[in-house]
């Protein structure tokens, strides 16, 4: 049986390596992702493990490389991924890797230093010739406010003259973050008592911080003051505020020229900028080639000096010993692999030696693409035991099965089933597509769930007839109006009698339900009678399904203490309240009703089931035929006894499931004592020998075995009747999801299907665009996630496991009957996760 | 006092509505804070890069794995303060009235000390852009640079300080004086004084658990600076008049313990006027300079820690960002003070940290 089944035996083993061959040894185990190593000294530092230099050095390379990585994705130069997959190099190639790495840092760093100081001159000279450029305008603003004959200083003008002699301004001129400019007026203001004047001008088009590449918004400013005290004031203000002060001729000619000057050699930087920007391309691109292979290398070295760091050392022997968990099918591959990697160095063998141990071994379930979202799901909830059933394999069926109960439509059925299709075809080239979209990568992770939900709806979807509310007419109706048109009009409702056979044919429907429900008055009231005596019988299958499992478990793990006291009482339980429940239902189906039926099985006549059942539960007194009424208060005959009977029997089950196994244990454990004493201490250490773990169970406490029992009986009974109600669910999200539907129709696209004329395409088109939508984002997404939440309520099992007292708590449904999920996951030592990981990390960074 | 009572409940949960994120995330951040478990690994370190190392394994995380081997010390004092800062910063972007104000009034503190740096380093004629990086970022302020303008104490308000929140705790040091060092320290102290009452009251507006909580934090504060200045005065041209001035009046220790300070003439009058008051009467007693003993300083510190660490008891008040800002503050002195000890392989005083949690 494969291992999907249960998870695959799995075996602690010893490996011995030798110094020399171990690098290359695990570099192979870890290609080949099929081993778990143990730490065996989870009390050592990290820093004082024996290849911390190694990890370290990895660490330096990575840290250069994030480096380089940072500054492609700066330039935006793709990186290529091949998808090679280099093998992990060997030991002495590190020191050429970190040769080239460090080489090709220092290379970066200097173009990048030079780059920064051109483009720091490149960024004053702009700015200059902004200055030059706004200055003039403030300039000339004042000369043409001026009089024409003033021939005088600029600066001059603006005192006015009949102040005595020419007092000559001076000013600054300079640049300024533009947001900082109300803060340095303010305190310019303040600081010089206002005898200071100042201009900006803002510029418009953003400017490069050539320390962070950012793009800034500056202002051009020029304050006018007098005398040299307010100078170092102002200048220490403009310090203050880091503005860069350029100098700025006062005559106009000068200011020409200097503007003609800033210009070449604006020109001159510029072809050194695009000179210095090549250079920085080429070894970027150069770089980017191979940057994925370098990541890959160096954090498969890392993770092999992480596994390294784990092992023992061995000292007498100059090697180093690993403990580890392999799958016992997988023994002759590890040990192959073992080969190839002593080969590699050319050293003794390594050792592999098969340990045995009492300690519980990881949960290995192996999985293809296809099965493992279904074992994540079961995951999700809690890892299997060692070798238990696993859930996971029927889950693939009866998870869709009971989601597409809840979802029937056939057309979003389509729907879903064409998206999930979709994703499928399209696997390769999307998941190629590394995102960091969370709810993507949930649906693509899915998506074969997604296309087997899609599908099983399809199904019920034809099973319910029920295509976007609508229903299909393929075989013709079994039910037929047996007035002329004419008659009908006047009708506003007909009745149509089942046991007339020119209304209804006699024989149902071939396949699915009749479409005339899906038009008849009292839809609701048949659907409702229906899809919850369906959801009850598939839910009580399902548990049932779920008890049988637990007899495989038992079986397997040799309980059987736990099949006598356990699972028998179980089934009688479930099946003489439960099953004998869904046998009335599919009685009263066949047994009632239709053309030909009279007396006693006329439709009628039909008892209610609940009420039978309750009856029957509370024990009610035997019902005589009442006068005068052609119906049975029976379905059959004996009905009464038989009932009496199963109740007795299933109330007996309580006490069995109760005190049988405490019992018997408790006996057991008696048995075994006085046969220790009658042996003396020999027998102890045999039986110690023979059942590793049996004595350590046994010699529980009995009061404890007792709570547990307890809690395990009333759980189930309780359990089986809230359970039976749970999966009403089915039934309650198949009618909303049914009834929104209709809804939609009716309240939506009928009015864009009603409305005639030309207009009534236009209006049609715009009302269909908005049917469909809603239809997608609320039918088929919400509705969609709401019963795939409710089918894995329904799988899942919630218990509260308090470890100590080992009480398992509420479980529900499915995985409740079988399911104890107290393993843990085999996470063996694999690149192929590794490098995942690594690359989720670095695609998380990017996104930041 | 039924109506009151139920007041009162209502605030406690009503007290999630806006800071329940926020204080589940300072807690969460609290719970980050180096054990001593770690410090006994952090200790055994030999280089900075086994640090490093170790503190990968922390809540740190990669927050050195950018920096460049070999390590210096001054680089992981800027990332943990970046780092902290940082934090900080997450929670006062996302808070609301009144602890915006409460978060904003711990950053007057480092206000203080910037200025006092700065201007300090002007007198000695160091340029801004120099001192600038060694100032604390949660005490900038857009003004902060052109500090240098002023040359009285009148000018530094006026010019500087008017449009900051320090204005209102600058009132008494208002002089013409030129600035110079013993000038600076009164009035750091001044503005220490000022900005303490006035965070005091701040805290027991607030009421509740966070003035409880806060009160008691600061009181501490305000004693432990009456203490420090009185024994730093001595040997000084500060008068006691000046002095008994720059006492903070909302500590314990006002107004009776003040007034004995005022008076004092050496540290062992300071030491008896400790002996009135318990908590501090043992902290004086455990305090000595011999080798192997505790400094008075470190006695305060480690004072502070248990206090900020007590702040973490309560629910439902802001007394937790101050408390976490100020123990991660003293981490932060711990990890660089093991590191010192590291780099300079002087390995002796290594131990002198103090433990947090």
């Amino acid at each position: 049986m494969g291992s999907l089944f249960r998870s695959e035996e799995m075996a602690l083993c010893q490996l011995f390596l030798q110094s020399e061959s171990a690098y290359t040894c695990v570099s192979e185990l870890g290609e080949l992702g099929l081993v778990q190593f143990r730490d065996l000294n989870p009390d050592v530092n990290a820093f004082q493990r024996k290849f911390v230099n190694e990890v370290r050095r990895c660490d330096e390379m990575e840290r250069k490389l994030r480096y380089l990585e940072r500054e492609i994705r700066k330039d935006g130069i793709p990186v290529q991924d091949t998808g090679e997959n280099p093998e992990a190099p060997m030991p002495r190639e590190m020191i050429d890797l970190e040769a080239t790495f460090e080489k090709l840092e220092n290379e970066l760093k200097e173009v990048n230093s030079n780059a920064e100081a051109l483009k720091r001159n490149y960024l004053e000279l702009t700015e200059l010739r902004h200055i030059l450029k706004k200055t003039q305008g403030f300039f000339d603003e004042r000369e043409g406010s001026m009089e024409p004959g003033g021939q005088t200083s600029l600066t001059q003008n603006l005192l006015p003259e009949d102040t005595k002699g020419p007092i000559q301004l001076g000013f600054v001129a300079g640049v300024i973050l533009r947001e900082r400019i109300p803060a340095f007026e303010r305190m310019l203001w303040r600081a010089c008592r206002g005898n200071v004047f100042l201009r900006q001008s803002e510029i418009e088009d953003p400017l490069e911080d050539p320390a962070t590449g950012e793009q800034v918004l500056k202002s051009v400013f020029i304050i006018f003051f007098q005398g040299d005290q307010l100078k170092m004031r102002v200048k220490k203000i403009c310090e203050g505020f880091r503005a860069t002060m350029y100098p700025c001729p006062e005559a106009p000619a000068d200011r020409r020229e200097m503007a003609m000057g800033v210009k070449t050699r604006l020109d001159d930087l510029n072809t050194v900028l695009s000179q210095t920007q090549d250079h920085r391309h080429r070894v970027l691109v150069s770089a980017s080639r191979n940057i994925r292979i370098w990541m890959m290398k160096v954090w498969k070295i890392k993770a092999i000096y992480h596994t390294l760091n784990m092992f023992n050392l061995d000292v007498i022997q100059n090697g180093l010993i690993a403990e580890c968990w392999i799958p016992v099918a997988d023994l002759e591959t590890v040990q192959l692999a073992l080969r190839r990697g002593t080969e590699k160095s050319g050293s003794l063998p390594a050792i592999l030696n098969r340990l045995t141990t009492i300690e519980a071994p990881p949960t290995f379930h192996r999985t293809n693409k296809f099965t493992k979202a279904f074992q994540n799901l079961i995951d999700a909830y809690g890892v299997a035991t060692y070798r238990e059933i696993n859930p996971a394999p029927y889950t693939i069926i009866t998870f869709p099965f009971l989601f597409a109960i809840m979802f029937g439509d056939f057309g979003h059925g389509v729907v879903m089933a064409l998206f999930g299709a979709w994703m499928v075809w399209k696997e390769k080239p999307l998941s190629a597509k590394k995102t960091d979209n969370e709810i993507w990568n949930i649906f693509f992770g899915g998506r074969y769930i997604i296309l087997l939900m899609g599908l099983f709806s399809m199904y019920t979807g034809l099973i319910y007839n029920d295509i976007f509310s609508k229903a299909l007419n393929i075989f013709g109706s079994s039910w037929h109006v047996s007035l002329s048109d004419e008659e009908l009009s006047h009708e506003k409702e007909f009745m149509l009698d089942p046991t007339n056979d020119k209304q209804y044919e006699g024989a149902p429907y071939p396949f699915g339900l009749d479409p005339m429900w899906q038009i008849s008055t009292n839809k609701i009231n048949f659907f409702n009678s229906y899809k919850m005596k369906i959801s009850i019988t598939f839910g009580i299958i399902h548990m049932l399904f779920g008890v049988a499992l637990s007899l495989w478990n038992n079986r397997f793990f040799q309980k059987t203490l736990n099949i006598y006291c356990e699972f028998i009482p179980q089934v009688l339980f479930m099946c003489c309240l439960f099953v004998y429940l869904v046998m009335l239902v599919f009685h009263k189906w066949v047994w009632y009703g239709g053309v030909g039926s009279s007396g006693e099985t006329a439709p009628g006549c039909a008892p209610s089931i609940l009420i039978t059942f309750i009856n029957m539960v509370l024990m009610k007194g035997y019902e005589e035929k009442k006068p005068g009424s052609v119906c049975e208060p029976y379905m059959y005959a004996g009905q009464f006894g038989l009932q009496r009977f199963l109740l007795v029997v299933a109330l007996l089950c309580v006490p069995w499931m109760l005190i049988a196994k405490p019992y018997l244990m408790h006996r057991n454990q008696k048995r075994r004592q006085m046969m220790v004493q009658a042996n003396g201490g020999e027998g102890v250490i045999e039986e110690g020998g023979v059942t590793a773990e049996a004595p350590a169970a046994e010699q529980e406490d009995m009061g404890e075995v007792m709570i547990h029992q307890g809690i395990h009986t009333i759980e189930y009974v309780l359990g089986s009747v809230s359970h039976t109600a749970s999966y009403l669910r089915l039934w309650a999200l198949s009618l909303a999801h049914a009834q929104l539907s209709e809804v939609l129709w009716g309240m939506v696209l009928r009015i864009g299907l009603s409305s005639g004329g030309h207009s009534g395409g236009i209006i049609l088109y715009f009302i269909f665009a908005a049917w469909a939508s809603l239809t997608i984002a609320i039918l088929v997404l919400m509705e969609g996630l709401s019963a795939f939440l409710h089918t894995l309520r329904l799988h899942w099992e919630r218990k509260e496991v308090s470890k100590e007292s080992r009480i398992v708590g509420t479980r529900v449904e499915f995985q409740s009957k079988f399911y104890y999920g107290m393993g843990y996951a085999f996470i063996p030592f694999a690149f192929e996760t590794i490098l995942e990981q690594a690359e989720e990390n670095v695609v998380a960074e990017q996104c930041k | 006092y039924i109506f009151l009572f139920f007041q009162e409940k209502m605030l406690d949960s009503a007290f999630n509505i806006d800071f329940g994120y926020l204080e589940g995330i300072c807690r969460g951040f609290k719970n980050g804070i180096l054990k001593q478990t770690d410090y006994l690994n952090l200790v055994q370190c030999e280089t900075l890069d086994d640090l490093k190392l170790h503190l990968q394994s922390t809540d740190y995380g990669n927050f050195l794995a950018n920096e460049a081997s070999p390590l210096q010390v001054s680089v992981i004092d800027d990332k943990l303060r970046e780092k902290l800062v940082a934090e900080f910063q997450h929670v006062r972007n996302h808070a609301v009235e009144p602890l915006t104000l409460f978060l904003d009034y711990i950053t007057y503190g480092y206000m203080i000390d910037n200025i006092v740096l700065l201007i300090t380093g002007a007198l000695h004629q160091r340029p801004i852009s120099e001192l600038m990086p060694k100032c604390h970022p949660l005490g900038t302020f857009e003004q902060i640079e052109a500090i240098n303008v002023a040359s009285t104490s009148v000018e530094l308000y006026n010019a500087v300080l008017v449009d900051t929140p320090l204005a209102e705790f600058f009132g008494e040091c208002i002089s013409e004086q030129d600035l110079d060092e013993l000038n600076i320290e009164i009035i750091r102290n001044t503005l220490y004084k000022a900005y303490l009452e006035s965070f005091y009251n701040y805290c027991q507006s607030l009421g509740g658990a966070t003035a409880d909580v806060m009160c008691e934090i600061l009181a501490f504060e305000a004693d432990r600076r009456a203490f420090i200045i009185t024994l730093n005065s001595f040997g000084t041209e500060l008068s006691k008049e000046d002095r008994s001035k720059l006492y903070p009046t909302c500590g314990k220790l006002y107004p009776d313990g003040l007034a004995a300070l005022a008076r004092a003439d050496d540290p062992e009058n300071v030491k008896q006027v400790a002996e009135f008051y318990a908590e501090y009467r043992a902290l004086f007693e455990g305090a000595g300079n011999n080798p192997g003993d505790k400094t008075l300083e470190d006695k305060f510190f480690e004072h502070e820690v248990k206090l900020n660490v007590n702040a973490f008891l309560q629910q439902f008040h802001y007394g937790v960002f101050y408390a976490y800002l100020k123990l991660k503050e003293q981490e932060c002195r711990n990890i660089v003070w093991i590191s010192e000890c590291i780099a300079q392989k002087h390995r002796a005083k290594i131990d002198n940290y103090i433990p947090i949690l």
